[in-house]
């Protein structure tokens, strides 16, 4: 195996990452290559110091000033949440608009339908130009004699006898 | 109280508890946001607007992770926000580490004499800041935090084994450039 290998193993060791097998043979290995063993002394030097020995302080009053700064924050001035929450107002109004279109649209009641005096009789199976044939079917005379009345009844003296 | 009760009590709006829970972990999330940007004012600020955040935040916690996890979550994004921000201006080269205290023949004898372990220390990790921004965050979580590799896949939202090629990887371009000095003697 390689040193390349083993210098991983190093530093595997180093966090406890080695399982005893591989920690027999890099000790093995190291016993014989002095190489390896100087490579071993310096990562643990570096990694020594550079374990927090102690923790520095922040500056003072930490809790304090982060306190200031989260009621600053809480109580944000109108106008910031106006603009804050205008321009999450136009996507909205678009999407509650659409919706209310679709929903229009969709659960209004049908409009009835006003039939015609004709569509009424088509449906009653009656044929519509049944009164006007009864007309045509009458002599000539009685044609006229039906008009004036029909005439004088609506009081209507649009229609003339067919001379 | 427990830290579950604590922060049940903090989604109620209780700020007691809240301040509890601040108490615990200002250190660290400071602490972290400090080994990364090794500015004071700045992980200072970083430290406060994760907890802005996390109170913020609380109602949506739901206890998948433990709310140290979750917290150390929000602080790495706040400082990978912060780095990406930080671009345009210059990357400490290491040049410029190189230049700084191992210089001059006689500035070595100076320093060796008064090198104590905390300017080691600071020196080992001053290199840390001239590797690309993942493997700055996996040393700092691994080997200066001491996070666990579960803590660490929760945090980062990365698979172990994906922690442990990278972790491997930050380790070894750290060795590389120290290597020099650490055969001087750090």
């Amino acid at each position: 195996m390689s040193c390349k290998k083993f210098e991983k193993w190093i530093l595997r060791s180093f966090d406890n990452r080695l399982n005893q097998e591989k920690q027999k043979t890099l000790e093995e290995h190291l016993r014989s290559c002095s190489l390896c063993q100087e490579k071993r002394e310096e990562y643990r030097t570096i990694i020594g110091l550079l374990h927090q020995e102690k923790e520095q302080e922040p500056k003072p009053y930490f809790w304090e000033r982060l306190q200031a700064k989260i009621r600053k924050r809480q109580s944000v001035p109108f106008w910031v949440s106006v603009k804050h929450w205008s321009l999450r107002a136009v996507p909205i109004s678009l999407i509650f608009v659409l919706v209310l279109t679709i929903a229009i649209l969709l659960f209004s009641p049908a409009k009835e339908q006003e039939l015609t005096q004709s569509e009424v009789l088509l449906l009653r199976n009656r044929n519509p130009l049944e009164e006007t044939q009864l007309l045509f079917d009458q002599k000539l005379e009685n044609q006229n004699m039906m008009l004036i009345f029909s005439a004088l009844e609506e009081k209507n003296n649009i229609r003339r006898p067919i001379p | 109280m427990e830290e579950k009760d604590l922060v049940e009590q903090s989604k109620k709006g209780d700020e007691e508890a809240f301040r509890q829970l601040v108490e615990k972990y200002r250190g660290r999330v400071f602490n972290m946001a400090l080994g990364m940007t090794r500015n004071t004012e700045i992980a200072d600020d970083i430290a406060q607007e994760a907890f802005i955040r996390a109170y913020f935040g609380l109602p949506g916690f739901k206890h998948k992770a433990k709310f140290g996890t979750w917290l150390y979550r929000i602080t790495i994004n706040l400082i990978r926000d912060y780095m990406r921000k930080k671009e345009r201006m210059p990357k400490l080269s290491i040049e410029e580490i190189k230049e700084n205290p191992f210089n001059h023949q006689d500035e070595v004898i100076k320093r060796e004499e008064e090198k104590t372990q905390a300017e080691r220390r600071a020196f080992v990790r001053r290199f840390i800041r001239t590797l690309p921004e993942k493997y700055q965050i996996i040393l700092t979580l691994r080997d200066i935090h001491e996070l666990s590799y579960g803590e660490i896949v929760k945090i980062l939202k990365i698979s172990p084994g994906t922690v442990d090629s990278r972790l491997h990887r930050a380790r070894r371009m750290l060795r590389k450039q120290i290597e020099p000095y650490l055969r001087r003697r750090v």
